[in-house]
Formats: structure tokens, C-alpha cells, sequence
């Protein structure tokens, strides 16, 4: 009995001689390298090669509880409201979409040569809520084994005067490469961006 | 205590030195029981009962009765009970406390001589909570699919399923931190704290399992209100032998198979040796109607034991091996919410492929390793130190669909290592039993740099110290009394990277700002200690009456540490589309639970009625917290935060066995979860389950039984609403749908069947054959405690045909 007792003393004072243990080593930062974390599009009006440059940056927090409302909000406007694309009826207009990381500033990252890369797996789409703009792939675009043009480089036709609400869509392994909704890629969304496109 | 153990025990030596001289007087106190088979749960016939020291022999009847007549009342007495397929055992019973008990035998074919006890009133565990054990057919028959599916046998047990294979066990409505696994005397430590992170371990490379419902045991722990799941090996016998046992599997669902074999060699010199190895797997495994791309698995195990008995003591060393690599459904990596909703709205999963071994991304790669040394030494008379050391290396690689350079590397990468040492000191006596011990543990998460993924887990050193005592103590002859202490400190010390943006939404400047020892781009590392000091009780009744029923009630306060996911995870779950955030400030969870147990344990009939209920206070619970926008949409934000919680639940069991061996068996269990305050229902809590089983044991065909099997699964209509809201467009116009989370699938009613021949005896082994057919009907369902449900449908119809030889 009291050799026990000897014995969880000892132990005990081990114990209290090693709690001061401490972790020692810091860890290294972790960037999110492959992260798209920003989107830009190019848009250049083809009768005059004038060009207007849109940046999509989001990082919001919403901390209202209440999930049933959903933020609107993207960096690039200033009043909560929606980037707006600003284009003219009855023209055409070269639409070029690329992918950045740029978590380090100054190292940002061209994630559009990853997806020319991994041509066969990636795919982009525009979604429109309405009429009055249509969409083709245009020269410089990325065409991909089967043939399919990934959409990275369009060409946007307007006819008469609309606002209307555009989705793009970065897709990757879409299940297939044709369709007009988003529905019909499949796959998976690795970039969800919105915008208005104003025609008048 | 009050009274003076150095001569209460020579006292007790004493008498039972006397007993052997009551014999030749004439009494007229009788002592019966029941012989059963602790493999088959069936009666033993013509087990041979005597009283040693006297020419006292009865045999056991056909229902496995005996009945020992012409005893001294209040005397002692020494039984051997022997049976021609099991091990002699030995036992004294003090007719001053029991006249009946039930005896369950161990076939000897087993490496094991043991005979347990239907109550575990006096036991290794020392607790007045009731433990069910797994027969050894049932472990066989589940050897292929894993521990928590076999657990699902039990009443009150679910299991939490993330696809097929990564399956955790659930216990009266909880999981992962409140529910510990024990094997071999360690607590299994693994990532237990992620849905996603099924438990470790190879059910095969233990004897014997057993499940505490709604209560530590705290011997081993003082934090799972929920239950405790403990595996072990028995001890091995003192005798010149080897045995063995080969188990060979082969499932039609999948086109897999395992392989499992043991082999055990002991010699009278007391030296031990026992090695086990599993080989499993499978292709993609396939729902009724379509194939389930990419859920392969492979898996393999090793452990190896080796030790030595002494007369006075016993020195085990035990090492092993556990990787297993499991594909997860394909359809279920979804980039943002409308991705999500697609697949709820579509009866199928977005990719089917063709059938494949191949295991591609997304998937899970797990290596546990374990060491570990126990020594025990009997001192005197029933007394007894034990000492353990433990080592475990868990290592968990988790693979998502990438792009770029990063396609081959993991997203997670988590390397968590253990030590830990404890001491136990037991002492007995015919009344009362003690145990006290303490324990140190040293626990450190790293994960690997480079992953490109900010950690789900921070890095840190968990530090845990701590002590109990438990005792159980017989009040009177059929009055017992259990009560326990363990007092745990428990101290994280975590280096965490915080995203400014969080940073400031959270403003954790105010409170976590001191703590900053780093800023690096747009993140801030902090260094912070976060301590807790847990005490954790508990005490119940057990009584017997009628030498039929017994009753018991139990109360357990249970305190628990937050797990570190909970105060500091925060990364995306793309299953479902959501990020998950961790709480810095949350304070321990406080559990009070109060277990019932009514049992009749006698004749043809038998039940056991078990209502529980609990109250919790900071109760841990991940719930909706609003949207993270990023560039793939609005992400739902959940986030670990405190609730008060109520459970209430009831298991019931019962038996009823005819005659000709037939047995019917039905069990029940439903338990309500709710917010104390919001009366909102929890989330992820098990629906009512009724399982029913016919057992047919032939006497004709002696070499052959047939177990049907029902399952009906209700639908959960209890659960909360987290359903969020999204736009999209549809016929060239934008609106709003609701992304239905919550509703969980309807109802479902399953049949398995299983059939068993054996043994057939081939050059001095036992062969034994198997087949079972789960999902006899081709059923198609969703089971509401499957994260991916929104995905696909449940495996199909499966035919597992089984080879066991025992040798």
C-alpha cells in the first residue's frame, strides 16, 4: 500500500515536471495558392478597339443569422449594387475573362494558364436573364481536344437597348460542354460571378 | 472509507478458507443459474456444475438450467463449471449476496477462458451502467464492413455515415468528442472531432466489444456523455497451444473481398504471441439504380502482440498498423450552393462512370500506428497495479478535385501524435471494489506546409493530466452502489492563423489582439494557451430482485474540454458547400444525464427497458451564421457556438425464445434533441429505429442456422430548418429557390439474411461458411445520417459469402 503510494508521488512529480511542455516550433504561413480569388474581364468594343477593364474581387462577411437573405455585394461597386457593364445596342464587343490569385500582392498568380492548361477539364459560361445580347466564342479563345471552345475569349453581339443580369461561370469537370443553361455543364463551380450588362 | 482494509480483507480470506468444512452439514439452501453460449446466445446443455470440495454435481437441462440443492445459507462456496466445447472456469459465489446468476461460456475455439457475467456489476469497468456485448458471430459477420455497422446491432447505437465507408458510431443522438473509443486500455485518438472522420481501428484485431450507453466509464474517461465503445483482447491462457483463425470475404456489391487471419501461440511458460493481419477491398459500390463512382476503398492492418505471464504479474507489449484509403463519391465535391442545389433537385448523381478499383480524387488516406506496454502485478490477495504506456501516430491525408500543380496534393494534411502514460490500483474485497489511477498525456497536431489550403486545423500541443477514483460497493445482497470521480487538466497550446477579414468581422483585436505574434499578407498568427479544468462524476443503483429482474439508475455529470475543431477549425466543407468556423471562447460543456434500466434476464421471455434524459449547459453545436461571399458564390457560414440542450431517448430490447430454438428478437430506440431555449429540434439526430430478428437454430440440421433480419427507419420529423436561399436562372429570368438542406428522406424498411453452416471439421480445423444478403430487396433509399444523401442513394442489394476456418 505505501510503496504505491511512493510510487504515484514519483510518477506525480514527473508528471508536474512535464506539463510545462511547450510547443516550440511556429508555423509557416499557408497561401491559398490555387484559389481564384479574383476575376477580371476585359471588355473591348471591336469598331473602335476601345477597352474598359472590370475587376470582380469579392471577400465579404455577412454575419446577420438570418440565411434566408443572400449578399449582393461584390468589391467592385460601391453601394452594395451590381457591377454594370456598360455597352452600346446594335454593336459588338470582345469579351476576354481571367482568373487571378492574388492573395500575395506581390506575387499574383495567372490562374487563366492553369485552366489553358487543363483545357479539357475547365469551361466557361455566361448566363443572361433576358434578351438582346448574344454570345460565340471568339478568335484567341482556348479550343480544347474535342473541339469544344472554352469561352475564355467571346464575342458579344447586342441588338436593341436592355438591362439584363449575367452569371459567369468558371465550370470545372463539366459533364458536358454544351448547353445553354448552367445546368446543363454539370461539374463543379470554381468561380461564380455577377454582373449587369446595360445596353442602350 | 470507513472501515480499516488491512484486516478487512485478511477477514475475508479467512472465511473463504473455512468454507470447504460447512459441507457435511445438512442445509438446505439452493443456488441456480443458467449455462448459456456466449458466441450463439443459446442454452448449453449438459454443462457439468460442481461444488469443489464436496461430491456436489448437477448438469445443466436443455434450457442450459441448473440447480444446486442441500447449500449452506450465507456460506461461500467454489464452483467449477466445465462443458465439453469450452474452457474449465472456476468461481466463488457468496450465498449471502446471489442465489442466481447466469454463466456465459466461451467456445474453445477462442484463444479465451473467460466467462462473463450478464451483469457487470463487479467488473474491469467498475461502473453501474450496463455494457452490451457483440457475439461472436455478429463480429464475423461485420469483419468485412467495419466497426460501426457492426455497433448498429445495438439498440440506442447509429451510425453517422459520410458516404458508405467512413462510418462513425452515434449513441443515444451523439457523436465524434462525446463518444470515446477504448482500445486495448487507450483511448483511440484520431481526428474523431470532423463528420467526415471515421474512427481508426480494425475491429478484427480485438476479442471482445462491448458498448456503455449514455455514460463514461471513468477509468478512461471523464468527457462522453454520449457512451464508450471498448475493445479489447482477453488475456491468454497458460497452456501449450496455437490457435488460429482465417476469415475469407467476398461481397458482390463492389466485387470486393477481405482476407483476415490470427494466430495466437502460447506457452505454459507463460510466453504469448499473437499476430493478426486484414486485407480489404472493393471497387465502386453501386446504389439499385446506378453505379457510385469512386467510392473504392482499399485497407490493411497488422498487429502483433507479444508478452508473458508471471505468476504474480503479466508484461504485454502490443504494435500495430491501420492505413485505409477511401474514395468519396465523385458527384458529391460541389463548387457553391447552386452546385448543391443542383444535386438535391436531381434523382441522380451528377457523375455516374463506369465500374472502377480505382480510387481518384476526391478521397481520404488514413495511417494510424500504435505502440504500446502495459504491466500488471497482483499483490496479496486482490490487489492489483497496473501500468501502461501508449504511443499513437495518426495520419490523415484528405485529396480534393484541383487544378494546377496542386492536383497531387492534399488539401489536409494532418500529422497527430499521443503518448500517453497511466497507472490503475485496484483492490477488492467480496463486497467492494476500488480502483483509483492517474494519467499524463502529451498530444501534438501538425500539419504538413504546403498544402496551399489554409489549415482546418491549427497546430497545437495538448497537454492532459488527471486522476480518478471509482468504487462499487454492495450494499446489501442485492443492492449494489457505484460511484466515481476523475478529475482531468487539459491544456491547448495552439498557434492559429486568422484572415483579416475574419480578424475584423469577428473584431478579435478586443480580445485575441495580445496574443498576435506574427503577421504575414493579409493573415495574423496568434499563440494562445487555453486551458480547462474538467470534473466529471457519477453514481448509480443496481438491484436485483426476484432472481429474474434487476433495476438500475444511474446518474453521470459529465464535463467536457472543447475539441480544438470546435474552438478553431475554419476551412470550406465542399460536400456540403458550406465553411466552417471554430469559436475561441467557448467554455467547457456541462452534462447532466439520468439513465433507467429495467431488465428481466430469465426464461423464454426477456426485455430490458432503458429511457434516458439529459440537460446540457454550453452544449457545443454548429449552426448557421450567416453568408461568406467568395469568387464561387455565397457560402453559408457555420459556426460552433453554445446552446443549453435537452435528450430524452428510450432503448428497448426484447427476447423471446421458443422451444424448438427459434429466437425472436426486437429492439427500439428513439431519442428527442432539442435547444433548450429555442425548443428548436438538433440537428443530425437519429430517427426511431425498430429492428426485428427471427434466429432459427436447427436441431435437425445441426450444422446450420438462419437469421432474418428487418429494419424499419422512420422518417426524422424532428429536425431544424437550416435552409437557405439562392438565385439562379431559369427560362431567361433570375429567382430565388430555397436550397433544402434540412428535410431529412422519407421512411425505409430493409431485410438482410443470413445463413450459416459450420462447422465442418478438415484436417484439424473447424470450417465455418457464411451468406448474407443485405438489402434483400434492392431497395433504393437516402438515410437521413448520411452527409452525402443529397447526392446519391444508399448501396444496393449485397451478397457477402464468408470462408471462416478455425484452427
Amino acid at each position: 500500500m505505501l510503496k504505491n503510494i511512493y510510487f504515484k508521488a514519483t510518477l506525480l512529480s514527473i508528471v508536474l515536471l512535464l506539463i510545462s511542455c511547450d510547443k516550440d516550433d511556429t508555423p509557416e504561413a499557408e497561401n491559398e495558392m490555387e484559389v481564384l480569388n479574383k476575376t477580371v474581364i476585359v471588355v473591348t468594343k471591336l469598331s473602335d478597339d476601345s477597352s474598359e477593364t472590370y475587376n470582380f474581387e469579392v471577400e465579404e462577411h455577412d454575419h446577420g443569422n438570418d440565411h434566408s437573405v443572400l449578399p449582393q455585394t461584390q468589391d467592385d461597386d460601391e453601394h452594395g449594387d451590381h457591377t454594370v457593364i456598360e455597352l452600346k445596342s446594335g454593336s459588338e464587343y470582345k469579351f476576354e475573362i481571367s482568373f487571378l490569385n492574388d492573395t500575395d500582392p506581390n506575387n499574383i498568380i495567372d490562374m487563366t494558364l492553369e485552366v489553358i492548361n487543363e483545357k479539357d477539364e475547365h469551361h466557361v459560361h455566361y448566363e443572361l436573364a433576358g434578351n438582346g445580347i448574344e454570345i460565340e466564342s471568339y478568335s484567341g479563345d482556348t479550343i480544347d481536344s474535342n473541339g469544344n471552345a472554352l469561352n475564355l475569349v467571346t464575342k458579344w453581339t447586342t441588338s436593341t437597348a436592355a438591362e439584363i443580369e449575367v452569371e459567369a461561370y468558371l465550370i470545372h469537370q463539366p459533364t458536358s460542354k454544351t448547353g445553354n443553361t448552367r445546368d446543363d455543364f454539370g461539374g463543379a463551380t470554381d468561380v461564380e460571378i455577377e454582373f449587369e450588362a446595360h445596353v442602350e | 472509507m470507513g472501515y480499516n482494509l488491512n484486516t478487512l480483507v485478511p477477514t475475508a480470506f479467512l472465511i473463504l478458507m473455512s468454507v470447504g468444512s460447512n459441507y457435511g452439514q445438512f442445509c438446505s439452501t439452493s443456488f441456480e443459474g443458467n449455462i448459456i453460449s456466449l458466441e450463439q446466445n443459446i442454452p448449453l446443455e449438459s454443462a457439468v456444475v460442481e461444488v469443489i470440495g464436496s461430491n456436489m454435481i448437477v448438469t445443466s437441462n436443455a434450457d442450459g438450467y441448473f440447480k444446486l440443492e442441500g447449500l449452506c445459507p450465507d456460506s461461500i462456496i467454489k464452483i467449477k463449471i466445465s462443458h465439453i466445447n469450452c474452457h474449465d472456469y472456476f468461481r466463488e459465489i457468496d450465498l449471502n449476496k446471489s442465489l442466481f446468476e447466469n454463466f456465459y461460456l466461451d467456445h474453445k475455439f477462442e484463444e479465451l477462458s473467460e466467462i462473463i457475467l450478464t451483469d457487470d456489476k463487479i467488473n474491469d469497468l467498475s461502473t453501474s451502467s450496463r455494457a452490451f456485448s457483440i457475439s461472436e458471430l455478429d463480429k464475423e459477420r461485420y469483419s468485412d464492413s467495419g466497426l460501426a455497422m457492426l455497433l448498429e446491432k445495438i439498440s440506442g447505437v447509429n451510425t453517422l455515415t459520410t458516404g458508405n465507408k467512413v462510418a462513425k458510431p452515434v449513441i443515444h443522438g451523439m457523436f465524434g468528442s462525446r463518444v470515446g473509443i477504448i482500445y486495448d486500455g487507450v483511448m483511440l485518438e484520431n481526428q474523431q472531432w470532423g463528420q467526415d472522420h471515421a474512427p481508426n481501428i480494425d475491429l478484427n484485431a480485438f476479442d471482445r466489444i462491448r458498448v456503455i450507453k449514455g455514460a463514461s466509464v471513468l477509468k478512461y474517461s471523464g468527457s462522453n456523455p454520449g457512451g464508450l465503445i471498448i475493445i479489447d483482447s482477453r488475456p491468454p491462457k497458460i497452456t501449450d497451444t496455437i490457435t488460429g483463425k482465417t476469415i475469407i470475404n467476398s461481397s458482390s456489391n463492389g466485387r470486393g473481398g477481405s482476407i483476415i487471419s490470427s494466430i495466437t501461440s502460447t506457452k505454459k511458460s507463460g510466453i504469448f504471441f499473437r499476430s493478426q493481419f486484414t486485407l480489404k477491398k472493393n471497387g465502386d459500390l453501386s446504389s439499385p439504380n446506378y453505379i457510385l463512382s469512386n467510392t473504392g476503398s482499399n485497407e490493411k492492418n497488422i498487429s502483433i502482440t507479444v508478452g508473458k505471464n508471471y505468476s504474480k504479474s503479466n508484461i504485454r507489449a502490443i504494435l500495430s498498423y491501420f492505413n485505409s484509403e477511401i474514395g468519396i463519391l465523385k458527384s458529391s465535391h460541389v463548387g457553391n450552393i447552386k452546385d448543391l442545389l443542383r444535386a438535391i433537385e436531381s434523382d441522380t448523381p451528377g457523375v455516374i462512370n463506369d465500374f472502377s478499383y480505382n480510387i481518384n480524387y476526391p478521397n481520404q488516406d488514413n495511417t494510424h500506428y500504435t505502440a504500446s506496454l502495459d504491466y500488471n502485478y497482483f499483490f496479496d490477495f486482490d490487489k492489483k497495479l497496473g501500468l501502461k504506456y501508449s504511443f499513437q501516430l495518426n495520419k490523415r491525408k484528405e485529396y480534393d478535385l484541383r487544378i494546377g500543380d496542386f492536383k497531387n496534393i492534399p488539401s489536409l494534411d494532418l500529422n497527430l501524435s499521443t503518448q500517453r502514460i497511466n497507472s490503475n490500483y485496484t483492490w477488492s474485497n467480496l463486497f467492494n471494489e476500488f480502483t483509483n489511477g492517474i494519467f499524463f498525456e502529451l498530444q501534438d497536431n501538425y500539419s504538413t506546409p504546403g498544402t496551399g489550403v489554409k489549415r482546418l486545423i491549427p497546430d497545437y500541443l495538448n497537454t492532459k493530466f488527471g486522476g480518478y477514483f471509482i468504487s462499487t460497493l454492495k450494499l446489501n445482497r442485492r443492492l449494489n452502489f457505484g460511484l466515481g470521480f476523475r478529475y482531468e487538466y487539459n491544456s491547448n497550446d495552439v498557434y492559429k492563423y486568422y484572415r483579416n477579414s475574419r480578424w475584423e468581422n469577428e473584431n478579435y483585436e478586443e480580445r485575441l489582439g495580445n496574443y498576435v505574434i506574427n503577421e504575414v499578407l493579409s493573415q495574423k498568427l496568434i499563440r494562445k494557451k487555453v486551458i480547462f479544468n474538467t470534473f466529471s462524476s457519477n453514481a448509480g443503483f443496481f438491484n436485483e430482485f426476484k432472481n429474474k429482474y434487476s433495476a438500475s439508475i444511474q446518474y453521470n455529470y459529465t464535463e467536457r474540454s472543447p475539441n480544438i475543431a470546435e474552438m478553431f477549425s475554419g476551412g470550406l466543407h465542399h460536400s456540403l458547400a458550406s465553411i466552417e468556423y471554430g469559436d475561441p471562447f467557448l467554455k467547457k460543456e456541462k452534462t447532466h444525464k439520468i439513465l433507467f434500466d429495467f431488465e428481466k434476464n430469465d426464461g423464454k421471455f426477456n426485455f430490458r427497458i432503458n429511457p434516458y434524459f439529459s440537460y446540457s449547459d454550453d452544449y457545443i453545436l454548429a449552426q448557421p451564421a450567416g453568408f461568406e461571399q467568395t469568387i464561387r458564390g455565397a457560402f453559408p457560414v457555420w459556426e460552433y457556438s453554445p446552446i443549453s440542450s435537452i435528450f430524452k431517448g428510450v432503448d428497448l430490447d426484447f427476447v423471446y425464445r421458443t422451444k424448438d430454438n427459434i429466437q425472436f428478437k426486437n429492439s427500439l430506440s428513439w431519442v428527442d434533441a432539442k435547444n433548450y431555449e429555442t425548443k428548436e429540434q438538433l440537428i443530425n439526430i437519429p430517427p426511431l429505429v425498430i429492428n426485428n430478428e427471427i434466429r432459427i437454430i436447427s436441431d435437425n440440421f445441426k450444422n446450420f442456422n438462419a437469421i432474418i433480419e428487418h429494419k424499419f427507419v422512420d422518417k426524422q420529423n424532428l429536425f431544424p430548418n437550416n435552409n437557405t436561399m439562392t438565385t439562379v436562372i431559369e427560362s431567361g429570368e433570375k429567382i430565388s429557390k430555397v436550397v433544402d438542406i434540412s428535410t431529412p428522406p422519407d421512411a425505409y424498411n430493409l431485410f438482410n439474411l443470413n445463413l450459416n453452416w459450420g462447422p465442418y471439421n478438415f484436417v484439424s480445423s473447424n470450417i465455418y461458411f457464411g451468406l448474407s444478403i443485405d438489402n434483400v430487396m434492392n431497395k433504393a433509399y437516402r438515410n437521413y445520417l448520411n452527409r452525402l444523401r443529397f447526392y446519391s442513394d444508399e448501396a444496393g442489394r449485397n451478397f457477402l459469402f464468408q470462408i471462416k476456418i478455425k484452427y
